[in-house]
């Protein structure tokens, strides 16, 4: 068998992978890469410098212990379960409600938004790669629209009843307009979304940029951000300690719109419509879809999400908005190849993301590993646990229609243009 | 060679490159350190004397640039070496990679009892926000910021520069120097163009302080001199930085004074590849960056270092001054104009006296320097 045809084999292999083969996947992944990667931290670990070793194998010693990288890395994203000291042991002082779970969920809960936004825009056939620039623009409209509005309101707990809703809104509506830019573009003028996308993540935070750095500055302040939106109008944590940033709120916000998405998509003509398109352009035309509101209405929906997350973002994490935005958006595209597009897959992905995340702050904190050899780990799980799913997309995509096996009604004939062409 | 012969010579290369690597743990293999995993040995990649020994334990969160600015940061770090050589404290440190990180370690720190931290060091104005949420979170932790104040807060001691005063001098040396002709190094001036430049990082009022202060000086010097400002957004885009600073050139500037942390950097690549001059900022960057101390003809050096020495002084000693903050100029030596390594001996001793009447007529107050741009 040729290379190429091996290659289309594994592709076809992957494409028709069931969920449970899909899952066993991506745990083989995951516990690859967890080994690669203590490959590489025991190699730096013997090229760095450093007095006491942390390990000793075979009589050598290294710098930098792999297990107990590993072992801090989630054990600190789940606020200190275990007591590293004596392996296996449970912490009898170990709250769930602490930092360092709050932390993963923060990232969570954030990424949801963002890798729903993606999710939706791929499933209409659209690579919306803009989700970071709606996010900017949407948290942007939320922070601003949340500081001027403010004054109005009552204040407390009903202020913030009223406040955080319409700030929220504001975003997803910005986000969304922005979303539909590109949307437009690809419908009406055929322009390709994928780069639309890209320049307009740029045009969003220059704009944003600009905007608050000379209209709308916080003149106290040395950095380029707005003015601070009062607390009783921020999402505050419930359960989990005071600035914790999280607040379970949030989280079951995302989760609810994970439902509402899945329900979106697989239940409602919109969502088929959405669907076909994203699968069969030709055919959905031909079936009545209009394809062009289509486009517009999916990169809105998509847009919109990702205006949500920039909400939840102003609202829960920082309280204002800055230009230091991180790059949810981006991390959403990942997000969303995790989990094959699946909403529901979208809430262990963001987990994922969420626990490396968190637990890589913990690593640089307790061990003395440099934090661009956690990016380093952080990356090869990543790239692991997302790369099947990515070539089981490429296999749907390119190889669905070519090579299938032969069927009764063929006669039992193998189809011309099979595996060895 | 077949590819089962390949995967095992690569491994036993491999093993054996591991095996002679010149760096790892300096004791040895055999010491049986895992028992200390998860504890504060692990934790350390300086060479600490042990936790509970020591004089103190401080916490260093860095500004955004990270280690390795060559600047900011790496001062902040010199500071705290320092401390450790004279005082026998140990220190942790943090690098931040997103402003929403900065209230994760500063928490991080206040909260450990295992070391217990005596000193949570904050520095750079963009930890302001972070820290004065995080500070009353924790009455019984002292923390120190740099660049910026929270005085309302009975733990935490800020640290300030007088960063236009020696700017002055700067703007002053430059204003001198691009009217005559003079040559050092690989760069020159051309003295029928009275120009020079000043490249920011963030537009912030701290930088405008830079910005105000050099072209104070630069003014003092000779009315008719233009002053061209950028300012390129970020600290560490150097790339940025050289493409501001080859424009500048471009239009005649001879001297260019960057306040911009790591994308300065960019401002002597470019400064390097025109044959003209710039002035670094922070440290002394004639020494940081030896491959550019040719062009670099001075370095506003802010004394980050002696912030963080004296805090942890202040610690070791007992006496915190939290709620307070101080302000470090000329007088006090937390700024000075300091000459580049390579060049200053060639500047004209006419100049050298000119600045050092301007410092002492600025310590005196007979000189007020601007702290905004209009």
């Amino acid at each position: 068998m040729s290379a190429d045809g091996r290659g289309k084999a594994v592709l076809r292999r992957l494409a028709s992978a069931s969920a449970m083969e899909r899952i066993l996947i991506s745990f083989a992944a995951l516990v690859l890469a967890t080994l690669i990667g203590a490959v590489i931290v025991l190699v730096s670990g013997r090229v760095a410098t450093c007095q006491t070793a942390a390990t000793t194998l075979f009589g050598v010693g290294f710098c930098y212990d792999p297990l107990d990288v590993y072992l801090v890395l989630f054990n600190g994203a789940l606020g200190q379960p275990f007591l590293l000291d004596s392996p296996g042991l449970f912490n009898p002082d170990w709250n769930p409600l602490s930092f360092g779970l709050a932390f993963t969920l923060k990232e969570t809960t954030l990424l949801i938004f963002t890798g729903l936004s993606v999710a939706v825009a791929f499933r209409a056939g659209l690579f919306n790669i803009g989700t970071q620039g709606q996010l900017v623009l949407g948290g942007l409209a939320t922070a601003l629209f949340a500081v001027f509005v403010a004054p109005l309101l009552p204040g407390g707990v009903v202020g913030g009843l009223i406040l955080i809703p319409l700030a929220v809104l504001v975003g997803a509506v910005v986000g969304g307009l922005y979303g539909a830019i590109p949307g437009a573009l690809k419908a009406y003028s055929d322009a390709n979304e994928v780069i639309t996308t890209i320049m307009l993540n740029f045009i969003a935070a220059g704009i944003a940029k600009v905007l608050v750095s000379e209209f709308f500055r916080n003149p106290d302040s040395q950095v380029i951000e707005t003015a601070p939106i009062p607390d009783w109008g921020t999402i505050l944590p419930i359960a989990f300690p005071k600035g914790s940033d999280f607040s379970i709120l949030a989280l079951g916000f995302g989760l609810a719109l994970v439902v509402g998405v899945w329900y979106l998509l697989e239940r409602t003509s919109l969502g088929y419509d959405l669907r076909t398109s994203g699968e069969q352009p030709e055919a959905a035309e031909y079936g009545g879809v209009d394809a062009k509101r289509t486009t517009v209405v999916s990169m809105f929906l998509s847009g919109a999400l990702g205006g949500i997350g920039g909400a939840i973002w102003v609202l829960m994490v920082i309280g204002n908005w800055l230009t230091d935005v991180p790059s949810l958006g981006f991390d959403g595209i990942t997000v969303s190849i995790l989990a094959g597009n699946n909403p529901f897959g979208i809430v262990p992905a963001a987990l994922l993301f969420g626990t490396l995340k968190s637990g890589s702050l913990a690593v640089q904190f307790q061990t003395g590993v440099p934090k661009q050899l956690v990016g380093v780990l952080r990356g090869l799980i990543i790239l692991f646990v997302a790369m099947p799913e990515f070539f089981r997309m490429l296999g749907t995509r390119f190889t669905t229609t070519q090579g299938r096996e032969a069927v009764a009604t063929d006669g039992g004939e193998p189809l011309s243009g099979g595996d060895d062409e | 060679m077949d590819r089962r012969s390949f995967v095992k010579a690569a491994g036993v290369a491999g093993i054996a490159g591991l095996a002679g690597c010149t760096g790892g743990p300096s004791e040895g293999g055999e010491a049986t350190t895992t028992e200390e995993s998860g504890g504060e040995e692990t934790t350390t990649t300086e060479q600490t004397t042990g936790g509970s020994d020591a004089a103190a334990n401080i916490g260093m969160v860095y500004a955004l640039g990270g280690l390795g600015d060559k600047s900011f940061n790496d001062a902040a770090k010199r500071g705290i070496e320092q401390a450790k050589t004279e005082f026998g404290i140990t220190y942790e440190e943090a690098q931040p990679s997103a402003s929403e990180e900065f209230p994760q370690f500063q928490r991080r720190f206040a909260q450990s009892t295992n070391p217990n931290y005596d000193l949570v060091s904050c520095i750079g104005f963009a930890q302001k926000s972070a820290l004065k949420e995080t500070a009353p979170n924790f009455p019984d932790q002292n923390f120190m910021l740099v660049d910026d104040e929270l005085p309302e807060l009975d733990n935490v001691a800020s640290y300030l520069f007088r960063e236009e005063q020696g700017s002055f001098q700067i703007g002053h040396l430059a204003g001198l120097l691009t009217t005559q002709e003079f040559a050092a190094g690989a760069a020159e001036t051309t003295p029928d163009e009275k120009r020079v430049g000043f490249v920011g990082g963030v537009d912030a009022p701290l930088i405008r302080k830079f910005q105000a202060g050099f072209e104070a000086g630069v003014k003092h010097a000779d009315e008719e001199i233009t002053v061209d400002v950028a300012y390129s957004g970020s600290f560490s885009d150097s790339a940025k930085g050289k493409e501001i600073a080859t424009s500048m050139y471009d239009k005649g500037a001879d001297i260019i004074y960057h306040a911009a942390g790591a994308t300065g950097l960019g401002v002597f690549q470019a400064a390097s590849d025109n044959g003209k001059f710039a002035v670094g900022v922070d440290s002394d960057q004639s020494k940081t960056e030896p491959k550019y101390a040719d062009v670099i003809l001075a370095s506003m050096v802010k004394r980050v270092e002696t912030a963080v020495f004296t805090s942890v002084e202040n610690v070791v000693d007992d006496d915190f001054n939290g709620g307070t903050s101080t302000t470090l100029g000329l007088e006090e030596d937390g700024v000075a104009a300091v000459y580049g390594d390579e060049l200053g001996s060639e500047i004209p001793q006419d100049v050298k006296d000119k600045l050092e009447t301007s410092r002492e007529s600025i310590i005196a107050g007979d000189i007020e320097v601007p702290t905004t741009t209009e």
